[in-house]
């Protein structure tokens, strides 16, 4: 077990990103802990009562068990800023001595709890097998053990100080740990960058120590946070049940007293308990600024109220100007960064598309189709919003629409298709229902007519056995059926224009070109305008009428895909063109991952 | 199905074994003198011990479990040694108080978590840091003080409700509606708080899924995406946490049990442990253990109606 | 703090709207035994078993509803007949004659009758309950005929007729005898009331319904309901809230919170002394403990008034001896006997050799040692050089650590104060649980005998003289007399028990 000494470990530096957690946690944590307001704020007050609790005999006039009994609940006198309790003991030096004593059992929980949880946790995820058998079997036993009756039965055993009642907690709750970390190890353990690191030949112990602890770190530190605060509570609580520390000063000790003398002094619960609250408050708000911080869950943004920010509709144009089906002026995008303040990421974009036209939007990765083809579609994802242009769809200005107008053009008007077939289909109900469903709600039609229209799109999109495939779950089908499935759904309310971002990247080289077949017979049967966003040029060739290459927000060319593919005009356009004769698949071909059920 | 819920019973049996075990094992060590606890101080070293041999205290541990095990099968607890009650019928009598908080604090939580986490998960901004404060609040309040302000608002100052006690379900509804209600709103503030959070986190997850993009690309309106769509896949993450806050409740009706003068079986793990009274104490870890895997067992099986990828055939 | 609170507690208002007016519109139905002829006491006292030969003086009242005693003690302490109409001693006090009421049968129709006597106490005597030693002076029970029984005695025993109005008293069954543990939990006597099945859940609530064709005095409710609790809290809020009639507050803060509502009636009762009970004279726990001086320099030492003033917020009396108010033996100047005097102690430990001070071990039960109690008396005793050092006992564990190991030279502890000189003598003086290691000395010795053949009043010099040595050779270290609440919510009459903390079922009635 020695390979695995966990949380210590250093962080080892460039790892490839894991997909899994976003770009925000390596670019220092700490500061942008520091940046979370709520995150600055219980991080102060935390190291605040620790300071002052690690202080304690500096700080402290008195000693917290010197009891001068004439004093007892007496008010502030000199040296004794806080008053005495009912033993006429110094309130300040009770406070102080018992954050010692309350904070380090709860520190003795946690080393506990990690120590047994989260080295079994790494091992039973990681190597599964017998191991994981065991581990899991003795934590369920763990867990169904009556803690009360643990407690008791370990405190009549072992003496009743608060110390024994602490190491009992961290054993108790280590299966939360061990649980938390099995399941996120196994989750990643057949991920790409672990087989990559295991073909390269590391040994599993640099393995754990370099991939697998960085995935589990912040739920880990999260944990921490959450259970320190329950140990702190329960601790009080068995206090209050007479369970308690013995003559140990601890805060739940000094709460149970003040509860106690409770109508001769209710002031006497003040203050334990705020040094209490404030305590287990401020870890609660630190977990949540951690979770934010490290799981990029962003802070509350108030991005909403800010979206009514200025937008600048470039002068409106006469329906007759625009008579194509979609036509974007000037469009730009912008986001709302953490610290406050905005960035644009989208510089007035200029793009046309026609009715049974096929329209290429071609560009690296971050170079802003996709951010284009959201606000067309109006479902930009939260902090950003259309800050300049206009956007018209079949000649009706979209940009400072009404949501619910707008939302009424979507799926009947512009549809989309996505990307990754598979996290686009919602996991919880079957591919029937995900079809049914927009049917009924747009089309206002019986369940039984969106079946069977449902039925009949899944033929038309090429799919062998449609009734199935109807009643399978997405887990169920291979990722060249769910993009079927997709442009399904976007057909499904027989809109005029369909947007579809990147729909073939994700699939593997024969599917692509039958999915691409598809897409192009739909777009000649139903006289559909298709903007297609792609970074691949080979699917522009096969496919498109004109394209639009952009590079970081901007449009640098546009031209009939002969002009663009054979005469570029534009440096980068040649770039392009150069990488694609390199045939390197720009991302992985998607995989079926459905060989972790937890 | 069927084979899943007969291979967990199975595994379920074992569990309750080994556990009984090692509950009579760690009851046993401590070096309570029941007889003479019994007795009195007063009585004669003779009489304490003709008292342990008639509870059959003179044997070895090993021996004295196997007694118990063997009665037990057989469904035989056994009575107290403290109040000479039968056991069986001690907890019958209890238990309903208990299970009504439980079941009670787990539907007011499933309810207001739900709706206060998606409603803070989904529309952010003021109302998400509102939830998080009343979280906070709720979380690090100690559970006592919360129970001794409802207690003394609500029962001994506005006299809308009894101060203590407990009315059976079958005596009076309403008498049992309104002994139930303050004990199960103490319990409720901290479980609310903590599975609000979860209930939070999951929905911001979800609302992030690239196939709630989707839906709204469909055009579906978002009130029926986020009860459709968000709530069911939030729901699996939280269904677990609110299965752990159920089996910990066990712990936290202690203290309100007493506060509110409750005769439940968490005021009498806490009383019989003590003293140790092994054949309460015994049937208490059956009872609660067997409870423990029942739960578990639901809520696995509902995670998986939720979550059909983690369906079990 | 306040405002969170605020917070929660309107989130909570919320929540609780819509049963709130289920709950009011049924305050009434929710009690439906609470008419005026129903009587709800609660208790912090778990009787062990309904069975007579497991009766405590605590829990004296759950039997008192089912069995009648012997003979009946009335609340100023004075005997006056029950199941025994009349008694009688011999002259040398060995031989007690009782007259037995007739035409008393028990519910199955068994007559009660002097065989029932002497089964009955024969079973007490034999029966390893914690009140069996005190028939120990009890050598034979002779039936006379049907209605006379004679108890004859080893050695005269003042406090005899006590037992019979206390547990050895409680008549039982004799039909229920041979049904094993029958009577623990279906108990079968003569008395009032009798025990409702249905409605009795034990552990946690017992409910009483008169019993039909009882022979005596009608007590005044039909039903009396006993309910269980682990803390003093609850029950006063019950009181407040009027679930419950009737209870005793021990706790000084708990009687401050009772006193604050107008509606709850109390009445004052000095029962309890908390104090310092030195078993180890002798030495052998703590050898400084042998020297007279020793134990004295502790009782100069603890400054009593602060103590009583702080702990018990006044509500008490100040007090050197163990014998109570309305015992033969109290003397009123000997509450003051040992003034706070930490030069004094200091002094008399100089004396006794030990000025470098000695340390003493003692336990802590919690719940009568509080902070206050524990962290006072640590620093009192450390300022004149007794560095006292407490060791947490748990309610388990208790007993053991204290009686059977032997492991301390003192416990502090609440002792009821009996009004039977006697039953003092017996449980502080003669070797026995607070006299563990048996103790005595020679003005004890030659004081005992002439105590014992006599009645209290006319051996009260020696009383008082056993009284004042007691207290001036240390023998313990009492605090106060502590003052007890007897509380009800208004509707119900107490009047306290002389000689017991709890009052006997018989003494609550309406209030007018």
């Amino acid at each position: 077990m020695s390979e695995s000494a966990p949380a210590g470990a250093p962080a080892p530096p460039p790892a490839p990103p894991p997909a899994a957690l976003g770009p925000a946690r390596r670019t220092g944590a700490v500061r942008l802990l520091l940046r979370h307001p709520l995150g600055l704020a219980s991080g102060a007050v935390l190291a605040a009562v620790v300071l002052a609790v690690l202080l304690a005999p500096v700080l402290s006039p008195a000693e917290p068990g010197v009891s001068s009994l004439r004093d007892a609940f007496g008010g502030p006198a000199a040296g004794h800023p806080l008053g005495f309790d009912s033993a006429g003991r110094d309130i300040v030096a009770r406070l102080l001595h018992g954050g010692r004593n309350t904070l380090g059992g709860a520190v003795i929980a946690l080393v506990v709890a990690l120590a047994l949880g989260v080295p079994s946790g790494l091992l039973a995820g990681y190597y599964g097998g017998w191991f994981d058998s065991a581990a899991s079997w003795a934590v369920n036993l763990v867990m169904a053990l009556p803690a009360m009756v643990v407690l008791l039965a370990s405190r009549a055993i072992l003496g009743p100080t608060v110390w024994v009642l602490m190491v009992v907690l961290g054993f108790l709750v280590a299966p939360a740990f061990f649980r938390l970390v099995r399941g996120i190890v196994a989750s990643v353990r057949n991920e790409l960058y672990v087989d990559a690191a295991k073909v390269s030949g590391l040994r599993d112990r640099r393995i754990v120590a370099r991939h697998v602890l960085i995935v589990v770190r912040a739920p880990i530190i999260i944990q921490v946070a959450l259970v320190s605060g329950i140990a702190i509570g329960l601790q009080a609580g068995l206090e209050f049940l007479g369970i308690g520390s013995g003559d140990t000063p601890t805060w739940g000790a000094m709460l149970n007293e003040a509860f106690k003398n409770i109508q001769r002094a209710p002031l006497l619960m003040l203050w334990p308990g705020l040094a209490l609250g404030l305590t287990s408050g401020a870890l609660v708000l630190l977990a949540a600024a951690l979770r934010d911080v490290l799981e990029d869950r962003g802070a509350a943004p108030a991005a909403r109220r800010r979206r009514t920010g200025p937008t600048t509709i470039t002068a409106p144009r006469s329906a007759g100007a625009c008579a194509g089906l979609l036509s974007v002026r000037d469009l730009a995008v912008s986001y709302a960064l953490p610290g406050g303040g905005e960035r644009e990421v989208v510089h007035g974009v200029d793009l046309d598309v026609r009715a049974g036209e096929i329209v290429g939007l071609v560009g690296e990765s971050g170079s802003g189709k996709t951010q284009t083809a959201f606000s067309i579609l109006g479902i930009l994802p939260e902090g950003g919003r259309v800050c300049r242009g206009s956007v018209t769809v079949e000649g009706e200005e979209i940009v400072g629409m009404p949501e619910r107008r707008h939302r009424e053009l979507r799926g009947n008007v512009v549809a989309y298709v996505p990307q990754e077939p598979m996290s686009n289909l919602d996991p919880a109900f079957t591919i029937g229902s995900q079809l049914v469903e927009p049917m009924r709600c747009k089309l206002r039609i019986s369940k039984a007519e969106a079946t069977r229209r449902a039925l009949e799109l899944l033929r038309l999109v090429e799919i062998a056995d449609p009734r199935r495939t109807f009643a399978s779950y997405p887990h169920e089908i291979s990722g060249g059926m769910a993009q079927r499935v997709l442009i399904a759904g976007a057909m499904s309310c027989d809109p005029r224009l369909l947007i579809a971002d990147e729909p073939t990247t994700a699939l593997d080289v024969r599917v692509q070109a039958e999915v691409l077949g598809l897409l192009r017979r739909l777009q000649r049967e139903r006289d559909l305008g298709v903007l297609l966003v792609t970074h691949n040029l080979g699917v522009v060739a096969d496919l498109c009428d004109r394209v639009a290459v952009m590079k970081q927000g901007r449009i640098v060319e546009t031209g009939t895909a002969e002009q663009v593919l054979h005469a570029p005009q534009d440096p980068y356009t040649r770039k392009l063109l150069g990488a694609v004769l390199d045939h390197v698949p720009a991302r992985r071909p998607w995989q079926p991952s459905n060989a972790e059920v937890s | 199905m069927l084979s899943f819920i007969a291979r967990r019973t199975a595994a379920g049996a074992v569990l309750l074994f080994v556990i009984s075990f090692l509950s009579y094992t760690l009851l046993s060590i401590p070096d309570i003198d029941v007889g003479r606890q019994l007795l009195g101080q007063g009585a004669s070293q003779d009489l304490v011990d003709a008292r342990n041999a008639a509870l059959g205290l003179d044997r070895p541990t090993a021996v004295q479990y196997l007694d118990w095990l063997t009665h037990s099968l057989r469904g035989d607890f056994g009575t107290s040694w403290f109040s000479g009650e039968d056991v069986t019928r001690a907890i019958v009598n209890r238990l309903p108080v208990t299970v009504s908080l439980m079941i009670g604090v787990t539907l007011v939580t499933a309810v207001l978590a739900f709706l206060l986490g998606v409603w803070a998960g989904v529309r952010r901004g003021a109302v998400d840091r509102f939830v998080q404060v009343f979280a906070v609040v709720g979380y690090a309040l100690p559970g006592f003080l919360v129970t001794l302000v409802i207690v003394l608002v609500f029962a001994v100052h506005l006299r809308w409700f009894p101060a203590i006690g407990y009315v059976g379900l079958t005596e009076s509804f309403t008498g049992w509606l309104s002994t139930v209600t303050l004990p199960i709103a103490s319990l409720a503030v901290g479980s609310v708080a903590g599975v609000a959070q979860q209930v939070r986190g999951s929905v911001i997850d979800v609302m992030r899924q690239d196939y709630v993009r989707t839906l709204r690309a469909r055009g579906l309106p978002p009130w029926r995406i986020v009860f459709r769509h968000v709530v069911r896949n939030a729901s699996a993450p939280a269904l677990a946490v609110l299965g752990m806050q159920f089996v910990g409740m066990l712990g936290g009706a202690v203290l309100v049990e007493q506060i509110f003068g409750l005769p439940g079986i968490g005021s009498m793990t806490v009383n019989y442990t003590t003293r140790g009274d092994i054949p309460v104490i015994m049937a208490l870890v059956v009872f609660s253990v067997t409870g423990v895997i029942v739960i578990n067992l639901v809520v696995d099986i509902l995670i998986g109606w939720l979550n059909p990828k983690a369906r079990i055939t | 703090m306040k405002k969170s609170a605020r917070v929660a507690i309107a989130a909570l208002a919320l929540l609780a709207a819509p049963t709130v007016l289920a709950g009011c519109s049924d305050s009434g139905g929710a009690a439906p035994d609470s008419g005026p002829k129903a009587l709800s006491i609660a208790t912090m006292t778990l009787p062990q078993s309904l069975d007579p030969k497991d009766a405590t003086g605590s829990a004296l009242p759950f039997f008192q509803a089912v069995y009648d005693t012997l003979v009946k003690r009335e609340p100023d302490g004075s005997y006056s007949p029950m199941l025994a109409t009349e008694w009688k001693y011999n002259d040398d006090l060995t031989e007690l004659a009782l007259t037995l009421r007739s035409g008393v049968t028990f519910d199955d129709g068994t007559p009660f009758d002097a065989e029932a006597v002497k089964a009955n106490m024969e079973r007490f005597r034999k029966g390893g309950g914690a009140q069996a030693k005190t028939l120990n002076d009890v050598k034979a029970i002779k039936v006379v005929d049907a209605t006379h029984v004679t108890l004859e005695l080893a050695q005269p025993n003042p406090a005899m007729l006590f037992y019979l109005s206390d547990a050895a008293g409680l008549m039982a069954n004799p039909a229920d005898f041979t049904k094993g543990d029958a009577l623990k939990t279906k108990p079968s006597g003569t008395g009032p009331y009798d025990l409702d099945q249905n409605l009795t859940f034990i552990g946690t609530r017992w409910t009483f319904t008169r019993a039909p064709g009882y022979w005596g005095a009608k007590l005044p409710y039909d039903t009396v309901t006993i309910s269980f609790f682990d803390n003093e809290t609850a029950i006063v809020n019950g009181l407040k809230t009027g679930q419950i009639n009737a209870a005793l507050i021990q706790d000084a803060d708990q009687q401050i919170s009772a006193e604050s509502d107008p509606k709850v009636k109390t009445v004052k009762q000095e029962f309890d002394f908390q104090g310092l009970v030195l078993f180890d004279r002798a030495g052998a726990v703590t050898p400084e403990m042998r020297d007279p001086r020793v134990r004295q320099a502790l009782n100069h030492a603890i400054d009593r008034k602060t103590m009583l003033e702080k702990i018990r917020q006044s509500r008490g009396a100040i007090t050197n001896q163990v014998f109570g108010t309305s015992t033969a033996a109290y003397k009123p100047e000997l509450d003051a006997y040992y003034s706070y005097d930490p030069a004094k102690a200091r002094e008399l430990l100089k004396e006794a050799g030990h000025s470098g001070g000695f340390t003493l071990k003692l336990p802590r039960i919690a719940a009568i040692v509080s902070d206050a109690l524990a962290a006072s008396l640590q620093a009192d005793l450390g300022a004149v050089g007794v560095k006292l050092v407490w060791e947490d006992v748990d309610a388990g564990s208790a007993i053991k650590r204290i009686f059977t190991d032997r492991a301390f030279s003192g416990l502090v502890m609440n002792i009821g104060q009996s009004s039977t000189d006697w039953v003092v003598v017996g449980e502080l003086v003669l070797p026995g649980a607070f006299n563990m290691f048996g103790y005595t000395d020679d003005t004890v010795k030659e004081l005992l005998p002439k105590i014992q053949g006599r009645d209290a009043q006319a051996a009260k010099a020696e009383l008082q003289a056993l009284n004042e040595h007691l207290v001036k050779d240390g023998w313990f270290v009492p605090f106060y007399r502590m003052t007890y609440l007897h509380v009800s919510d208004g509707s119900v009459t107490i009047t306290p028990q002389d000689g017991m903390a709890v009052p006997s079922i018989y003494n609550y009635a309406p209030a007018k």
